[in-house]
């Protein structure tokens, strides 16, 4: 396994009346995070937030290439990026004490955070369809390039780990800064990672390394 | 941190306790127990939420330092609001220099308050003036309720020096900053302690002259170039000169029945009555009256002599022409513990011991023959027996508990 330390490479906001991120996701244009009572958008190469969505966001925040999928307490909601409505809402697989939300290939990847579980779950159903264990708090989850990604953060240190889909096993990980938590994972589909800083409502971009170099 | 809790926080953040209570009431995990414990705070139920708070604290364990923490210092704010002054006060120290050094910067300082509210409460006006001052290791601007909590005590240190217009100052931007948090009880809290600073301070005993004073007079007075006897601290000061006379009680007694006569003498009758409870006066109380009067005269010797009359004894201020006798507003046995009960809290009799540094044995005395004369009354059993006053109305005592959220 390999182990490395994270490189920052930008910090993001805080943005107002935004002061924890609790998930974060992209469009493949801006940057979307969860700060309670809303979802903010952001474009990450100006840092400039774009807009905002009024609705229930304590927890994950994944987007399918149309909808945007967000745990609210015990419950998954669908919305419609463009006005915010929810469009279906499903059960939450850790009924509530869920954290990180991602989407792949048709699924969806709920972190459950004290359980230090990964679920793959069915978008329509909610219907647990894997579930693969960390031992360590899961808070973000992310996919890119076929790999899996999540977050820990526990006993006051965070990391970033690359872990096998199937087993769980951890392939690669990158440590954080000390003091800096990671609340909220995802990928922009190239070599940057965003990861949401719990209560500073701040977002990071860190370097993904590249891909095939984990042994 | 998962949906649930942030849900929680977010509903406690907002002021949504019964909404906080309702997403982690069936878990047990260590942050939803945090959280219970401070909504539990919040609703007023302070025995319950030292339970949770203390259960939580021991989930977190070791490795979760702030977590814990967090959870020490509302324990410990719960503590001081319940007037428990036994509560462990290392164990707040040590809470507040591990959020310090993890980074942890408002709560740090919410702790940091904490303790000099406990050593106001304590009357250890250098100590916590002392800790005040030091560097806060809070970024600038304070958020307001911790600036709110901060002025109040540098209006409570100066309220007891006394210095009025340092505390009207501080109160001044107390309320300012209260009112930017919008914590009703904050303001409250800040009106209340305004009150007290328009209120009668002390009275003032001077020839056959007797009135009551604000805090300004009394802090013009003590400016002033008069030997003043101040009985509400049990001490001998003119200017910047003091004589503690607090763990000497005769002679605070003979000085002050002597000032209050002066320039005329007092007779030897009068205080041996005054300073002895005597009531018959023979040889042997005439040989210890001369050598009180003998250790009186030697403390005494920067600021006043005593001479001896016919009759008695007199005092002969040095550069002065002017004696006056500072007094409590009412004077009545007991009016220490009769003081501290009138902030409105519950007291256990330990901390009123602790508080005003006698034996435990002596408070509970003291308070038996209050409530016997309808001035104090109890309730609850044994270790959980509290007291306070019947007739002074309770104002509300500050709880800013801490930020409770987990790996946030």
């Amino acid at each position: 396994m390999k182990i490395n330390t994270a490189d920052v490479l930008r910090e993001y906001g805080p943005y107002p009346g935004a002061d924890s991120v609790h998930g974060v996701t992209f469009d493949g244009h801006d940057v979307w995070f969860a700060s309670g009572d809303r979802i903010n958008a952001f474009d990450p190469d100006t840092g400039e937030p774009v807009r905002s969505l009024d609705t229930a966001a304590y927890a994950g925040t994944a987007f399918d290439g149309k909808h945007i999928f967000q745990i609210a307490e015990g419950v998954i909601n669908k919305l419609d990026p463009a006005t915010g409505s929810v469009l279906a809402t499903i059960p939450a697989p850790g009924a509530g004490g869920d954290s990180g939300l991602a989407w792949a290939e048709g699924t969806l990847w709920v972190g459950q955070y004290q359980a230090r579980k990964i679920h793959q779950i069915d978008p329509e159903t909610g219907v647990i369809l894997r579930t693969i264990e960390s031992n360590r708090f899961v808070t973000g989850v992310t996919w890119v390039d076929g790999e899996l990604w999540h977050a820990t953060s526990e006993a006051e240190t965070s990391e970033v780990r690359h872990v096998d889909s199937q087993t769980g096993k951890v392939l690669e990980t990158l440590q954080m800064p000390a003091g800096i938590g990671v609340s909220g994972l995802e990928s922009d589909g190239g070599d940057r990672f965003f990861c949401g800083w719990g209560g500073t409502g701040k977002v990071l971009a860190i370097r993904r390394p590249k891909a095939g170099t984990a042994s | 941190m998962d949906a649930l809790i942030a849900a929680a926080a977010w509903a406690l953040a907002t002021g949504d306790v019964l909404g906080a209570l309702k997403r982690v009431a069936l878990r047990d995990d260590p942050p939803a127990l945090a959280l219970r414990g401070i909504a539990m705070a919040q609703l007023g139920d302070l025995t319950r939420a030292k339970a949770l708070l203390k259960s939580a604290a021991r989930g977190f364990g070791p490795r979760e330092a702030v977590a814990r923490a967090r959870c020490i210092v509302a324990e410990a704010e719960i503590a001081l609001v319940s007037r428990d002054l036994g509560w462990p006060e290392k164990d707040l120290a040590t809470a507040r220099t591990t959020l310090e050094a993890r980074g942890d910067r408002v709560n740090a300082t919410h702790a940091l308050h904490l303790e000099v509210r406990r050593l106001l409460l304590l009357g250890h006006l250098d100590e916590a003036e002392r800790r005040l001052a030091l560097p806060t290791p809070t970024p600038t601007p304070l958020p307001p309720a911790l600036r709110t909590a901060r002025e109040l005590a540098l209006a409570g240190i100066a309220m007891r020096r006394p210095q009025a217009g340092i505390a009207r100052i501080a109160l001044a931007r107390a309320r300012i900053a209260a009112q930017e948090t919008g914590i009703t009880a904050l303001v409250a809290e800040v009106e209340s302690a305004s009150t007290l600073l328009n209120s009668p301070a002390a009275r003032l005993i001077a020839g056959n002259e007797e009135r009551l004073l604000l805090l300004d007079d009394v802090e013009r007075i003590h400016a002033s170039a008069a030997l003043v006897v101040d009985a509400n601290r049990n001490l001998v000061r003119r200017g910047e000169v003091l004589i503690p006379l607090a763990t000497r009680p005769v002679l605070f007694a003979l000085m002050r029945t002597m000032a209050e006569a002066w320039p005329a003498d007092v007779t030897r009758d009068l205080l041996l009555a005054r300073a002895f409870g005597a009531r018959h006066v023979d040889e042997s109380h005439r040989a210890r009256l001369r050598v009180e009067i003998g250790r009186l005269r030697a403390m005494l010797r920067p600021l006043a002599g005593i001479s001896a009359t016919e009759r008695g004894f007199a005092l002969k201020p040095r550069n002065t022409h002017e004696i006056v006798v500072l007094a409590p507003p009412v004077e009545e046995r007991h009016a220490a513990i009769l003081a501290l009960l009138a902030d409105g809290e519950a007291w256990s009799s330990s901390s009123l011991a602790i508080a005003l540094g006698t034996s435990a044995r002596t408070v509970q005395r003291a308070l038996d023959d209050l409530a016997t004369a309808g001035k104090a009354q109890s309730f609850g059993q044994g270790r959980a027996r509290r007291w306070i006053v019947p007739s002074v109305p309770g104002f509300p005592t500050i709880l800013l508990l801490p930020g409770p959220l987990p790996g946030s």
